[in-house]
């Protein structure tokens, strides 16, 4: 029987540690990989009360010590914690004795680590880029961000594959490295529509909670920060309630939070807007279950995962054209799409949702459909696997194997 | 025949103390008494990247990350090219490496990976340690050198000093066992046959596995 294709996954996140969108990313992939038949070990950073190993669905997960070392800043602590990662992966790939076929590596996070095992252990890498350092910064303009950006292209340089996740990254990622067309691939991300069949169908008292009867919820989830462009969905509030009566749920936090509570209050709308803060897992798919619309206003975006949450959710979404966004939804036909950075067209977007029910109806069935057909972690697993044995196909003719 | 790997952050042309000199002096006496001798080092292109002397194999690697905010981030991401040169010279002799010998803090985390990878094992040789080279120096920065140092103490098989001043350094600072650390002086006559017999008890056993 022919050997199972075995792959080791290196993330700086995995949960329960969740810091932003690669550690489930990581976690639905994984679970999809081992369920289609590939071996998967993935190794990541520690957590409290989180044992240093254990098995998920299948996938062997390894927990390494990433504050062992004492750092000065937070890039030398990421590459600190790779100097850990790198060894501790290196054992166990030297215990399972050659077992790993490919190594795959998610952002520049476990960079250092992942190159060098590439190396030792004569295997190829690949790396999903999921965001960049000069896309986050908007340029380059310190040392710590051009060491972070040299340290991204020496990654892409040697990864076999590059996968992002939407077709927008893709160039993005072309123009920032400079790299040829035939490495860059795209696989998108995913969402897990099951996770919303296990909420109840009677939301009543659960929305009694956030919003009068009356009221139309309008749901924004995300960081308060600048690239979200929270700020444009708060200077859209007037314009929307002019036309409707709805509610406003923010959830999240951020640095801009102060200051959004600022704008809200000088417009006297503090009884329509509720910041929510973080909230829990079953809150929040509660919430988007309940929303009449959701709304992502950002400004950078390299997937926009939150929408197709929502679309996933059945709620009608209203979303920025903007990187991955303009990717994701059709406008008119899965959601609206408005001019970035700008109130009056994203009110006019949310107005025509909430007012119009046929279009509602029509955009947030034709979502779900969508999010079933191209969002399917199960699918999104096949194409990863294809790329794996793509490379596995072309390093068997190299002088390594 | 015994095949061994110097990792050194200087090596001549490149100058930076007194190293250099000494890991190519020590080479060409390695080679002289039969051992074969690769010296992994920084290549600040005063030379080409790979040439043999007096029987030494070099190898030089550059940084991959030109934009650094320190010695430390530059050090952390040159390991990968020490790696990647020391995995090559792995490979080309048949996965038969004996020992490596790394000289100080810098390329202490490719040793580690190295020797968990290959089971090969590395002596630790100290010059200096962060302790006396920033001394009372406890800022993070300094505190990760440090820890860095203590990895290279609890990894390596053998460690080796010059000095009976500083085996008590290590032994005070870092609480080595006194037994792992060996005193090899190149002042005194003795010098090739302690380096030959620290090198022969590291890797004692490895090639017969």
């Amino acid at each position: 029987m022919k050997k199972k294709l075995s792959v080791m996954m290196f993330t700086w996140e995995f949960p329960p540690r969740v810091i932003g969108g690669i550690s489930p990313h990581v976690f639905f992939l994984s679970k999809s990989l081992a369920k289609s038949g590939v071996k998967v070990y993935v190794v990541t950073c520690d957590f409290p009360s989180t044992p240093s190993y254990e098995v998920i669905d299948g996938v062997e997960v390894y927990r390494i010590d990433s504050y062992k070392n004492p750092a000065p800043d937070f890039a030398t602590w990421v590459y600190m914690m790779n100097l850990n990662m790198q060894k501790e992966a290196a054992a166990i790939v030297n215990k399972l004795a050659d077992k790993i076929d490919v190594f795959h590596a998610h952002d520049w996070l476990v960079a250092t680590a992942g190159i060098g095992l590439k190396h030792v252990f004569r295997k190829p890498l690949l790396v999903t880029v999921h965001s960049t350092e000069i896309g986050r910064r908007d340029g380059l303009h310190t040392n710590t961000e051009k060491m972070i950006h040299e340290t991204e292209a020496w990654l892409t340089y040697e990864a076999w594959k590059v996968i992002c996740c939407s077709d927008y990254m893709v160039s993005h990622v072309r123009w920032a490295f400079g790299l040829p067309e035939d490495k860059l691939v795209m696989i998108p991300n995913g969402v897990n529509i099951n996770m919303y069949d296990k909420i109840e169908t009677d939301l009543k008292s659960f929305r009694a909670k956030f919003a009068l009867p009356e009221e139309k919820i309008v749901l924004y989830v995300g960081r308060l920060v600048y690239e979200k462009g929270i700020h444009v969905l708060i200077n859209a509030v007037p314009k929307v309630l002019d036309k409707v009566n709805a509610k406003f749920i923010i959830v999240g936090s951020g640095y801009m939070k102060e200051q959004l509570l600022n704008i809200v209050r000088s417009m006297r709308l503090e009884h329509k807007v509720l910041f929510v803060g973080f909230v829990d897992d079953e809150t929040l798919l509660r919430l988007q279950k309940c929303a009449d619309v959701s709304v992502v206003p950002s400004l950078f975006e390299p997937f926009g995962i939150v929408a197709l949450e929502a679309m996933a959710a059945k709620s009608p979404v209203v979303v920025s054209d903007t990187g991955g966004l303009s990717e994701i939804v059709k406008l008119d036909t899965t959601g609206f799409k408005a001019y970035p950075n700008n109130p009056e067209s994203l009110a006019w977007g949310i107005t025509k949702i909430l007012l119009d029910e046929n279009y509602r109806t029509y955009i947030r069935e034709n979502a779900y459909r969508q999010v079933q057909e191209k969002y399917d972690w199960e699918k999104i697993a096949q194409q990863t696997k294809r790329i794996y044995q793509t490379v596995l196909g072309e390093y068997s003719k190299s002088f390594w194997a | 025949m015994m095949r061994v790997i110097i990792f050194s952050w200087e090596y001549p042309p490149r100058v930076v103390g007194q190293l250099s000199e000494y890991i190519n002096a020590l080479s060409v006496k390695l080679v002289k008494k039969k051992i074969e001798t690769y010296v992994v080092t920084y290549h600040d292109f005063l030379t080409g990247a790979v040439e043999e002397v007096s029987g030494v194999k070099i190898v030089r690697v550059a940084s991959p990350v030109h934009a650094n905010i320190g010695v430390l981030t530059w050090i952390l991401t040159l390991n990968q090219e020490v790696e990647r040169a020391a995995a090559n010279i792995y490979y080309q002799a048949d996965k038969q490496i004996d020992l490596i010998n790394v000289y100080d803090w810098h390329f202490i985390p490719a040793a580690i990976t190295l020797k968990n990878a290959f089971n090969v094992p590395f002596i630790y040789s100290v010059e200096s340690l962060e302790d006396q080279r920033s001394s009372n120096s406890n800022t993070p920065y300094n505190m990760s050198i440090k820890s860095i140092e203590w990895l290279g103490f609890y990894e390596a098989k053998k460690v080796s000093v010059k000095s009976e001043l500083m085996r008590n350094e290590i032994v005070r600072i870092y609480k080595v066992p006194d037994a792992k650390v060996k005193v090899v002086s190149p002042s005194t006559d003795s010098w090739i046959k302690d380096v030959l017999e620290i090198y022969t008890s590291a890797a004692g056993g490895l090639n017969n596995k």
